[in-house]
């Protein structure tokens, strides 16, 4: 092949890492035999052999909107299914399959032929989102292999419950057990298929992290303060924050004051410590957590809004995306990018709070943007007063299509100790000139 | 998706004695969604896009030609950021056009390489955001930026020792405890700058040099006081224009206040942002 090609295959079995640089040789050749023109070729070869090279993960590092991954897994279960798609029966199968990570759902549109314990490596798969949690999708262009017996775990080891600290709780888990205090409790009427129950909802907490719960039964002898070590309660995922719920099949037990925990109940009531924003980031969704840091921009569509009065959304020019013309209701928020040196967040802001922070109220701003007559001029105001100030917030964030999202339950300006912060830091300095 | 560039926290003087800037790879062009940012490295390996600084501003010039440009300097502990603004940042323009200097500013911007033909690189900062600060921010700022910048030059110190005896310096950042980022970034300034020990030591003075001079305990003890007479002193000379050097000296000489006295106290006011120097030599208070 011509020589001046050379530097463009390089290129491409640099790219393509385990594509070797022979098939990438013939692919060129045979395109430019075409008189595709070069830019256009290489596009082409790396698009059709980009899915070819897939990234092997563990369960647990499944994330949602993974494309050509490749997994080395256990079917634990596996059920037939027909479903009706676009006006066709079709037999698709689902289950779920596990690696010493973690367990997941998964779902295969083309016919398989496993059974319980199988051991697979599956390749080109990718994840979706189903009931909020990550589901393996195998497809046309799935590969399924079996692989040796011996390769994996055991199935009985795979498909015990394990016992996690709360802030291990992820995307795979589908059952845990644990041991945590109970630090928020109420109770709620709801209705379920015409029935009135009372639950139990909630708030607990162990060294590592705090999550909400939800339990279907009412819990003798629990109340806030009480640790309870629980077996086998079911994890839903909400926006990347997981959920406890305890239900029938769950045993919930009091942990007396004689057991020797790594926490205590008054070790985890306390209010979060201010975590690095790059550590947050590093999750999918955090429950009540607290970060610190600059405004270093206040984003548009931050200021004085409307809503629709039937679905809440943001409206504009009175005309909702759903409902047609209606009279809004006005509000304020302030979207904000909060960033601490180690990485940066979106922080939601509602009304309450953008009161709080902005220091003026939606009256003042409405009476504001009367005088100068732009919606603009409230933007505007916020981005002086606001950007470059320290803001402390502390709320849940959550992962949604574009990046993490925090939602400020609370904020307040950080009024920390900087002689002790200036000490610690001559502290680190010593024996420098 | 594409994730927004940290602000960094870093002192003037270590983003001016940068000059390597990292253009992205055809590799990650086509990974990354369009998305191509290109970094400036610093000699601690701190990849650098986007800034977040709090610091005095002291000089506002107009220099655009045919468009209004404005060129203005930032000053923190260290040394001074040069901040350009122009015709595609009007918001920074119209603040720079009408800011009354010395005050204090934080500026959340991009950072600008300017290669001249010959010579060394300009480095300057193209502002997203521009607005005034005070003093609690700016010594916040000084901290915080502190506690980053030594967190980075105790990871790169980490990496060199461990790595001495390794002459390929990237097979030596697994299985430690730094970032991948700032580990790669630690490399590639070993690369292109030879950082060393030297280096990361007179890094480490100015840090503390930086904290040193917004000591708040100064401002709660006997220091404060001297600060303040030096101040009163200031103010009493002078008459608009600052107050030559030579002439502070005399007359705080004639009021019993040592030289070395006066010295430290100027430079912890200038520190503080209660004074500038216009010219060498010309102290002028900021009221």
């Amino acid at each position: 092949m011509d020589k001046k090609f050379a530097p463009h295959i390089e290129e491409l079995t640099k790219a393509l890492g385990n594509i070797s640089r022979s098939t990438i040789e013939d692919e060129l050749e045979l395109l430019l035999k075409y008189r595709v023109p070069i830019d256009e070729a290489k596009r082409s070869i790396l698009k059709k052999f980009q899915n070819d090279s897939p990234i092997l993960k563990k369960v647990h590092e499944l994330a949602i909107g993974d494309k050509g991954i490749a997994l080395e897994v256990r079917i634990l279960n596996i059920n037939e299914k027909n479903v009706n798609l676009r006006g066709n029966s079709v037999t698709i199968f689902s289950g779920a399959l596990a690696d010493e990570s973690g367990l997941c759902s998964f779902t295969s549109w083309k016919p398989i032929s496993l059974n319980p314990g199988d051991a697979v490596r599956v390749r080109n798969a990718s994840v979706r989102a189903w009931h909020n949690r990550a589901e393996v999708s195998i497809g046309d262009r799935s590969e399924v292999e079996l692989l040796e017996e011996t390769y994996l775990p055991d199935i009985s080891e795979l498909s015990v419950t394990p016992v996690k600290k709360l802030g291990e709780v992820g995307y795979s888990d589908m059952f845990i057990s644990s041991v945590a205090a109970v630090i928020e409790l109420y109770h709620r009427d709801v209705n379920v298929k015409g029935k009135d129950l009372t639950i139990i909802e909630g708030v607990m907490a162990d060294e590592t992290s705090r999550l909400p719960f939800v339990s279907w039964s009412l819990l003798d002898g629990v109340d806030i303060g009480t640790i309870v070590r629980f077996e086998d309660a079911s994890v839903s995922m909400y926006r990347g924050v997981p959920s406890i719920h305890l239900n029938e099949s769950t045993s919930v037990h009091i942990v007396g004051p004689e057991e020797h925990l790594p926490f205590t109940f008054a070790s985890v009531n306390l209010p979060p410590k201010p975590l690095p924003i790059g550590d947050v980031l590093q999750n999918e969704g955090m429950f009540d957590v607290s970060v610190q840091g600059n405004i270093v921009s206040v984003r548009p569509g931050s200021g004085v809004i409307a809503r629709c009065p039937e679905c809440n959304r943001v409206i504009m020019k009175n005309t909702c995306r759903s409902h047609g013309v209606v009279e809004g209701i006005q509000d304020m928020r302030i979207k904000l990018i909060l960033d601490d040196g180690t990485g940066s967040l979106l922080v939601m802001l509602n009304r309450e709070l953008s009161e709080i922070v902005y220091g003026k109220t939606l009256q003042e701003s409405e009476s504001l943007m009367g005088k100068e007559m732009s919606a603009n001029v409230v933007y505007d105001d916020m981005k002086n007063i606001l950007t470059g100030h320290y803001l402390g917030v502390r709320g849940n964030t959550s992962k949604v299509e574009y990046g993490v999202t925090f939602v400020a339950k609370s904020v307040w300006v950080p009024s920390e100790d900087l002689d002790m912060r200036v000490s610690a830091l001559l502290e680190r300095l010593e024996g420098v000139e | 998706m594409v994730e927004r560039e940290i602000a960094h926290r870093i002192f003037a003087k270590e983003l001016n004695d940068s000059s390597s800037t990292i253009h992205s790879t055809i590799e990650e062009a086509i990974n990354s969604e369009g998305h191509t940012p290109n970094y400036l490295l610093t000699p601690v390996g701190t990849m650098v896009n986007r800034v977040f600084i709090v610091g005095v501003i002291t000089e506002v010039d107009n220099v655009g030609t045919d468009t209004d440009t404005w060129k203005a300097r930032v000053v923190d502990p260290s040394g001074a950021f040069t901040v350009y603004a122009g015709q595609y940042q009007p918001q920074a323009a119209i603040f720079l056009s009408s800011v009354e200097t010395p005050a204090f500013v934080s500026v959340v911007g991009k950072v600008r390489v300017y290669k001249p033909d010959a010579g060394s690189p300009i480095i300057s900062l193209r502002p997203e955001e521009i607005h005034l600060a005070d003093e609690a921010m700016r010594n916040c700022w000084v901290i915080d930026t502190a506690e980053l910048t030594l967190d980075r030059i105790d990871a790169f110190s980490k990496m060199l020792s461990l790595c001495e005896n390794d002459p390929d310096s990237f097979n030596c950042t697994e299985n430690m405890e730094i970032p991948s980022n700032l580990s790669e970034g630690i490399c590639l300034a070993i690369d292109n700058y030879g950082t060393g020990a030297d280096y990361l030591n007179e890094l480490r003075s100015v840090v503390k040099r930086c904290i040193i001079s917004i000591d708040l305990a100064s401002s709660a003890d006997g220091d404060k006081d001297l600060d303040v007479v030096v101040m009163e002193l200031l103010e009493e000379l002078d008459e608009g224009k600052g107050v030559e050097y030579m002439d502070l000296l005399s007359v705080a000489n004639s009021r019993n206040i040592n030289e070395k006295a006066v010295d430290s106290a100027v430079r912890s006011l200038l520190a503080k942002g209660q004074c500038y120097e216009p010219k060498i030599g010309i102290i002028r208070p900021i009221s």
